[in-house]
């Protein structure tokens, strides 16, 4: 009961500090809401060009092949590129491209006998599957454009030496009524008996939660997790300058003359913390499902675990506040609290990816963000809210996270000066 | 009478600097006693220890019965304390403060709110109990700092250095507020200062402390008595022996004594003479006469001198009282 009268305490003048209110409630929405709309509009404009691309083997070369390009360039939707079959190979290994259309070597001769002939469409297994479908439709397009085509101009041919090897008595056969009956039924014929044919391979799709959970987030939806973080954080210097200050003004050694442990007076000057830390994360992410909404961003998810996603975010809170007895125990005036402060939760905020999202920042920094608490609780939380996991495929992060947590409480405890 | 606290040899080091060398004293139930002693004599300290703030390093004492080293817990309930800084939250008004300091002392409901409004009435700030800390005067806050030792009904009150920074009328509103804790309520009350008039008005023991150390500790009355009739601190061209004993032999007079004088420190190394913290401060001789009775002392030293045709270069008289008896003791005053 202590305890939570010094929480109580510690509250009342938390929420009588305007600026600190606005400073750990209403800039994280700022943040979020700029961030977001920054970083969605630098996607959308990566987006511009949306056909589909399609990488090409041209094992042909030939006249036809150029056509059978032409035609599907012609045909829109699709951005055709040339590659050679082992580059291209590579690429769909490295999910860098999501499929292969190969023009047989036979391509052409084929078409020019009048014998079939078969373009393979080859997809990677997470290609989506609408574009999977419409590169299928236009391929198969341009496919029967050339089939009608070859055939027509194979039956004139045909037509063409009869006529020139015919006796006079049957030259009354390639009359106007006979040609255009051989042309109806040449049609049929490329109807029924494709000469170009589409084979295409779709390896085993996974589904959509399990594409989500291998991709890479979309950059705007990584910003309510990293403010929420940050943000969290930052309440580690609100418990470090509580105590300070209380050591200030002497009330410290007031609380220490009175008949209550020490354990309680740090449960009593930690439980703020984490109670505003909560206040704070259900600001942020609601106002990252609902407010987002209303500017018109695209709104958050809260994940397919919300036990998952509680314990995460506890923990998130847990590891700020025993940051803040760190902070508390080392820092010797106001100053080097602001100076602890912002290392602390600026700096390592930033290693941490709060502003960026993590695959951007591991191609660069590598290794080098897991040595922060703001690594391991974001990646949690972009796992949780955006890949859709659940609780043990976040395991690791937890336990990182309950690390540091465990950590900062020993060095804070060790090194804090109730005197 | 029993005593309500027993201070048995409490020392308290840093490293190599002892702040409190061996203090012991006692406490009386319902007596009012001073600590009386410059900055950074180690009353601050002692009070420290004797409430649980800090641990002692050596030596105990015993509090309602209790010890201080096995039974803080019980110690602690029967302390007040009033800590020297405002140990106040400045954005929250009076009562919430109160309530606040209430309820770590376990008061709820009614009975927490009762003992808002007595120790408001104490302080005489109901009226502006409502409004925050920091918009009080320093006497007024002040008087919230006290109420706040007092909402759990201490039977021992430490108030250290209460009245730092606090205008006249606010200090005398403090007086009285003690002085009717411990009359009307027969609260013990452990008073430390480095006002002397505030220990002779409100103590009925002091104990003079300096340097970590109790150098002197009786009554008011009794202390001022080592003095006499005051103290007269006579410069003189040059002094020897037998100035000294005819001096110490004239009526009215207790005794004579030469006052060292600090060496002349190497040059380069020029340090503020002890002397420059005494009334006098350039005199080639100064002697320190004791009076019985300090107006017929003053004569009778004057009238020596001048039959021996010794010209005075300087003459101070103090009156009896704290100020002078620390000066007697330490060679120092009490400053502030």
């Amino acid at each position: 009961m202590t305890a939570l009268s010094i929480a109580y305490k510690d509250l009342q003048i938390l929420f009588k500090n305007r600026g600190l209110i606005l400073q750990l409630f209403l800039m994280p929405i700022i943040f979020t809401a700029i961030m977001s709309g920054a970083l969605g509009s630098l996607g959308s404009d990566e987006e511009k060009d949306t056909r589909i691309p399609l990488a090409v083997v041209n094992l042909d070369g030939s006249e036809a092949s150029q056509q059978f390009l032409s035609g599907l360039d012609a045909a829109g939707g699709v951005r055709v590129k040339i590659y050679d079959q082992a580059e291209a190979q590579a690429l769909l290994d490295e999910s860098e491209i999501m499929r292969i259309v190969t023009i047989p070597a036979n391509f052409s001769a084929n078409l020019g006998s009048n014998q079939p002939t078969t373009v393979q469409i080859l997809n990677h297994k997470d290609a989506p599957i609408q574009e999977t479908e419409a590169v299928r439709l236009v391929v198969e397009g341009v496919a029967q454009a050339m089939t009608l085509e070859s055939q027509i101009l194979f039956s004139l041919q045909q037509m063409g030496e009869m006529n020139a090897n015919a006796p006079p008595e049957y030259q009354q056969a390639f009359s106007t009524e006979s040609l255009q009956a051989q042309a109806r039924a040449q049609f049929e014929a490329a109807r029924s008996q494709e000469l170009v044919t589409i084979a295409q391979r779709i390896p085993a799709q996974k589904t959509e939660e399990e594409r989500q959970a291998e991709g890479n987030p979309r950059l705007e939806d990584v910003t309510v997790p990293g403010f929420a973080v940050l943000f969290v954080f930052m309440t580690a210097q609100t418990t470090a300058l509580s105590i300070y200050n209380e050591k200030k003004v002497g009330s410290f050694r007031r609380l220490l003359a009175a008949p209550i442990s020490k354990a309680t007076l740090l449960v009593g000057k930690m439980l703020p913390n984490m109670i505003t830390g909560i206040l704070q994360i259900v600001v942020i992410f609601a106002f990252g499902v609902w407010g987002m909404q209303a500017l018109g961003l695209k709104p958050d998810s809260l994940g397919n675990d919300f036990l998952a996603f509680t314990l995460t975010l506890l923990l998130l809170v847990l590891c700020s506040t025993a940051l803040g007895i760190l902070i508390a125990a080392i820092a010797r005036t106001e100053g080097q609290i602001g100076g602890l402060s912002t290392l602390f939760l600026w700096g390592l905020g930033f290693l941490g990816g709060c502003f960026m999202p993590l695959f951007l920042l591991e191609r660069f920094l590598k290794q080098l963000p897991m040595i922060v608490p703001h690594y391991w609780a974001k990646r949690a939380l972009e796992s949780l809210l955006i890949r859709g996991v659940s609780l043990t495929d976040i395991a690791l992060e937890l336990a990182m996270l309950s690390g540091f947590t465990a950590l900062f409480f020993a060095i804070g405890l060790w090194k804090f000066d109730f005197d | 009478m029993t005593a309500i606290l027993e201070v048995d040899n409490l020392v308290k080091k840093y490293g190599d600097f002892e702040a409190v060398g061996g203090v012991s004293f006692s406490v009386e139930q319902g007596e009012v006693f001073g600590l009386l002693g410059p900055n950074g004599a180690g009353k601050t300290q002692t009070i420290s220890m004797l409430t649980g703030v800090i641990q002692p390093t050596a030596g105990t004492a015993r509090i309602g019965g209790h010890d201080i080293r096995a039974q803080m817990d019980q110690v602690k309930k029967i302390n007040g304390l009033v800590p020297q800084d405002l140990a106040l939250y400045p954005t929250l008004s009076a009562r919430a403060n109160l309530n606040f300091f209430g309820r770590i002392y376990g008061l709820r409901g009614k009975e927490l709110k009762e003992r808002v409004e007595d120790v408001l009435r104490i302080v005489a700030l109901t009226d502006r109990a409502d409004q925050a800390v920091d918009k009080y005067s320093g006497g007024m806050k002040r008087r919230v700092n006290i109420a706040a030792g007092l909402i759990h009904h201490p039977k021992l009150f430490f108030l250290d250095e209460p009245t730092v920074g606090v205008d006249p009328q606010s200090r005398n509103h403090i007086f009285e507020s003690v002085l009717r804790l411990n009359q009307e309520r027969g609260m013990s009350i452990v008073y430390t200062s480095h006002y002397m008039e505030e220990v002779e008005l409100l103590c009925n023991r002091v104990a003079i402390i300096d340097q970590g150390k109790i150098i002197a500790m009786d009554t008011v009355k009794n202390l001022v008595a080592m003095l006499g009739g005051g103290v007269i601190y006579v410069g003189l061209p040059r002094v020897d022996d037998e100035i000294l004993a005819g001096l110490a032999n004239l009526p009215a007079v207790a005794e004579a004594l030469l006052v060292p004088q600090p060496a002349n420190p190497p040059a380069g190394e020029q340090q503020e003479p002890e002397t420059a913290e005494r009334p006098l401060v350039s005199t080639e001789k100064l002697v320190k006469v004791v009076a019985k009775q300090n107006q017929q002392a003053i004569v009778n030293v004057i009238n020596y001198l001048n039959e021996r045709s010794l010209n005075l270069t300087s003459l101070e008289i103090l009156e009896p009282n704290l100020e002078t008896v620390f000066l007697h003791l330490t060679g120092k005053k009490l400053r502030e």
